[in-house]
Parts: structure tokens; sequence; C-alpha cells
């Protein structure tokens, strides 16, 4: 397990990550979200030996990253999206032999490594051509499998799917889930919110380095308030149907287009329904709205934002 | 020892594939280096008319015996100066992404600079060495006093070479701009070392900033054992003060190396300046 307690780093004058205590244990991942400059990319460095905290404890599968560098970088490998991190002039075979030296790894162990990891990301077809004739996918997914080539412990993963078309980074997502699925300990920070929800067990959210929350993904949307909206069209709004809709809840509102909307932890789709109905009420439609984490981190940055004011 | 030699092949390959992207490099390997050795032998060549140059500069009368000074300097001048490029090089990779994933890995960071300076030497340096072997070979101009004393004369430029590379590496690693290498170490390291005129010659000043090149120290070996057949008693003090220079380097960057990284794990920016 990765642990960090009160890790704290400053930049001179700029605090940017305050007091963060992160679990992030073997067989899942975990997520870290908040907005732009909200401490993820400094905390991921920490935790890989780039940074040195200012204060504060981290601890990777027991090893302390200040006093035993050498073998918690064994244990870890960080791919970070949108960056050209691999060698333009070399093959896709030679950049992960490379790297696979810079590692250390037996020779026997990393030959059928490097044909596992590219077919992995899908580039044994691609495997003796100059990374510099690659497209930008190509290139991003070959970075993943730079990232993979000590079979590390735990993965940092710091917008990997950034730029990646929506093919790619579905592919990507089910090799992320299946390297939690056999034991690694992810931690993953991406804008796309959806794919943190599809992936991630728990989800730490941070703004300007602080905690804000941590959760599920369900449990995140419960603590914002963000709950399933219904919308219901009705064809024939009257004032008599308007006033029987906004009794039946104090959240009811009225929204342009004859739309009745309601949004509520309790799933009250069908009482609201019968109550416009009784009330003479001809319906035109009927939306459903899950809640999504976005409007958690959304809620969870404004209220942060609220704060910091 | 064993990671350190991984290491080095690893770097030599990617030496390989950066220096050989393109068929133009033996300009830079062959060509230019020839031509600069020629417009020095012909800038030279007229003093041989000069009156009394045979007791000033004895070498100078005789136009072979110059020829094979001047291309001796030629060849340690490429030797160190393909280091200067490789740390040129080497700093780009901080600004390509790669030199933090260098640092991410658990490789011994001086093994890298060391493999990365002697890689790009020997991919630099061997095409201009066959030359100068083959011209030596052919002017009949090697005077040496035991058959050892090649080897003596191939340590004494690949050792201080190698650790002049790896503390330019270690030092360069970390700096946004590392153009002011070239203009740094171009003319003033073919000038002051006495690549092309004898260290005597210079005046004392210029000679103070010669003495604290290595390439000066290298060259006074490779013309003493190649040239003027001393042994290793003759070049003694010499290969003495190359040693140490060799050592002060290394440990110059091991220094710059730990410096540069404790700085930018503590200030998030991959550079010294």
């Amino acid at each position: 397990m990765i642990e960090t307690v009160n890790l704290r780093k400053e930049f001179g004058a700029k605090v940017a990550v305050d007091g963060l205590n992160l679990s992030i244990p073997s067989g899942r991942v975990t997520g870290l979200l908040g907005l732009n400059g909200a401490g993820k990319t400094t905390t991921i460095k920490i935790l890989a030996t780039l940074l040195r905290q200012t204060s504060g404890t981290v601890s990777v599968g027991g090893l302390d990253p200040v006093k035993q560098p050498h073998a918690v970088r064994k244990r870890i490998n960080l791919i970070a999206g949108g960056e050209r991190m691999v060698y333009a002039r070399m093959t896709g075979r030679e950049n992960l032999w490379y790297f696979g030296q810079l590692y250390d790894i037996p020779t026997k162990v990393l030959k059928p490594r490097i044909g596992q990891l590219l077919e992995l990301v899908g580039l044994t077809h691609a495997a003796g051509t100059r990374v510099e004739q690659y497209s930008r996918g190509m290139t991003q997914r070959l970075s993943i499998a730079r990232g993979l080539i000590n079979d590390p412990d735990y993965l940092l993963l710091d917008e990997p799917t950034l730029g990646l078309d929506a093919p790619i980074a579905r592919d990507l997502r089910k090799v992320v889930a299946g390297l939690a699925e056999q034991g690694k300990g992810v931690l993953l920070t991406s804008h796309y919110l959806a794919e943190v929800e599809q992936l991630c067990e728990h989800v730490y959210v941070i703004g300007d380095g602080r905690h804000l929350a941590a959760g599920s993904p369900a449990e995140l949307m419960a603590q914002t308030g963000c709950h399933r909206t219904v919308r219901i069209t009705v064809t024939n709004l009257s004032p008599q149907i308007e006033a029987a809709a906004l009794a039946f809840d104090s959240r009811v509102r009225l929204a342009p287009g004859g739309v009745v909307e309601l949004n509520h932890p309790d799933d009250l789709t069908g009482a609201l329904t019968t109550t416009i109905i009784e009330s003479g009420g001809a319906l035109g439609g009927l939306e459903i709205v899950e809640p999504s984490l976005e409007d958690a981190i959304l809620a969870l940055s404004d209220r942060s934002l609220e704060v910091i004011a | 020892m064993r990671h350190a030699a991984k290491v080095m092949r690893a770097e030599a390959l990617k030496q390989h594939r950066q220096i050989f992207g393109s068929k133009l490099v033996l300009f830079s390997m062959l060509v230019w280096p020839l031509l600069k050795l020629a417009e020095t032998y012909y800038t030279l060549r007229p003093l041989a008319a000069t009156p009394g140059i045979a007791e000033r500069w004895p070498l100078a009368a005789d136009p072979e015996r110059l020829l094979a000074f001047l291309a001796t300097g030629a060849l340690g001048f490429t030797f160190f100066f393909s280091l200067v490029q490789s740390a040129w090089h080497f700093s780009i990779e901080r600004q390509t992404g790669t030199l933090e994933l260098l640092f991410l890995s658990p490789a011994n960071r001086l093994a890298v600079v060391v493999a990365n300076g002697f890689a790009a030497l020997v991919q630099n340096a061997w095409l201009f060495a066959c030359f100068a072997v083959a011209m030596f070979t052919l002017l009949d101009v090697v005077n040496v006093a035991h058959p050892a004393m090649y080897a003596v004369v191939f340590l004494a430029m690949l050792v201080p070479a190698v650790a002049w590379g790896a503390f330019l590496n270690s030092v360069l690693i970390f700096s946004r701009d590392a153009a002011f290498l070239y203009t740094l170490l171009d003319d003033p390291m073919w000038f002051a070392s006495g690549v092309r005129l004898p260290v005597f010659a210079l005046p004392g000043w210029i000679r103070a900033i010669g003495s604290v090149l290595p390439l000066t120290g290298s060259l006074a070996v490779v013309r003493g054992a190649l040239l003027d057949g001393q042994g290793i008693g003759d070049l003694a003090g010499e290969l003495a003060g190359l040693t140490v220079l060799s050592g002060v380097l290394l440990l110059a960057a091991v220094g710059a190396l730990r410096l540069g990284e404790a700085r930018a794990q503590r200030t998030g920016q991959l550079r010294l300046f």
C-alpha cells in the first residue's frame, strides 16, 4: 500500500499540497481528482520520488522514498499523458529494451516481456518502426508499455488518456482495470471523469492542495447532494397543475417548455407523475438524468472556492 | 557493475540511433575535422620558411612532422568536442521529458552520464581516429619507445575524455540553455589546449587556462609518446596530472548530480541554473 500522512509540499511561498492523507492499496484503482493546479501532479511526483515533500510522510509498500529511493523506484512507475516521453529515433522495441536496461531487468525476463507489452498496447506490428513515424496515439501507447516495463507494484497514471482517440482510450481503461485485477495498486488522475467513475473504487478530491472529499463515486455524489433528476414535460401545463406539482415537494422546479423538474435523493418519479396526472396534466415526455461524478466535483470545487473567498 | 554495464549498452544504442539519424553525420565525423586540419596545416606551413624556426619550434621546419603534430591535435579535439556535443544533446532530454524518466529509474546517475559520454565519444570519434592512424602510418612519423605506449596513448585520450564528458553531462543536464557551451568550449579549447600551436608558444595566461582543460594534458602525452618517442618515465608528470584531473572531474560530476537532483526534488525543476 502507498500511504501519505499530512503530506505537504511548498514551492517557495506557494503551497502546492497541504496536509494530504492518502491510501492507495494494491489491487485497486484509486482516483485523485481536482481542478487544474489542485496539486495532483505534485502529489504523484512526490510518490514517484521526483519531488521531495516539505513535511509529512510517504510510505510505498513499507519503504520510505526519501531514505530508500532506489528500492522505491524499482517498485513504481509513472505514465503521464500528452507528452512524448520516449526516444523518437529509436523503434518501439528499442525504447522498451532501453528502459529495461535502466531497470536492470534480466535479459531472459525482458525479451518476452517486451513482446507481451507490445501486444498489450497493440503495437506488435509497429515494434520495428521508429517512434518518429508513430501517430500520437501510438506514441502514447508505447509510453504506457514503457511504464509497465519493470512490472511495477504501483502505477501512477497522470492523465494517461489525454489526447487519445476514444477507442484507444477505451482499450487503455481495460488495461488499467486488468492491472488492478492482477493486484497492482494504481493511482489515476484524469480530466475525463467518466473514466474515473468507471475505473475507480475510491476517489480523493483535492482543491488547492487540500483534501476536499473522499469515497466511492456514488458516495461522493451523495455527499455533494448530486441526485437523480426527473424531468416531466407537461403538454397542458396550467396554474392548477403547477400548484399541484410545487406542493408535491419543495425541491420541485418549473423549467421553460412546460417542464416539471425534481432533484431528490429518493426515487419519486412515480409519485410525481401520478400527482401531475391526477391534477389533469397530460405527459409529453419523461426524462431521468442520473447524477455524474462531474456534478460532484464541480459542487466540491465550488464549495472550496466559496471557502477561499 | 553489472547494472552499469547494462546502462552502458543502453546508452550506446541510444547514441547510435541519435547520432546516425542521418548520413550527413559523416560530414561532422570526418569531413569537418579534415577541413579544419587542412586549414590549420596550410596556414602554418609557410612557417617552415621562416628563418630560425628550426631552433624555436623544430617540428615546424618539417612539413610531415608538422602535419602529424596537427593531426594529433585534431584527433584530441574530436575526442573532447564530441563530448561537448553529447552534453548538449543530453540537456535537450530535459525539454523532451525523457530526462525525468531517467531520474524516475533506479539506474545509477553517474553510470548514466558516463555511459552517455563514452557512447557518444566512440560513435563520434572512431572514423577520424581511423583516418588519423592511417595518416600516421603513411607519413611514417610515429616514433614510439615501446609498443605498450600505444595503450598509454589510448588511455590518456579515453579516460580524461570520458571524465570530461561525465562532468559536462552532469552540469548541463540541469541547464535550460546549453548553447553557451559551444561558444565557451569550441575555439577557446582549440586554442588554449595547444591543438594547433605548441603550448610553450602561448602567452602565460592562456597556458593557465589550458592547464585546467584535460585536452591539454592528453595532447602532451599523445604527442610525446607517438611523435617524440617518450616513455612512461618521461611522461609521468603529465600522466599524473591527467589522472588527478580526471578524478577531480568525476568527483565534480558526482557532486553536480547530487546537488542537481536534490534541487530538482525541492523545486520541481530539473535544472541547476
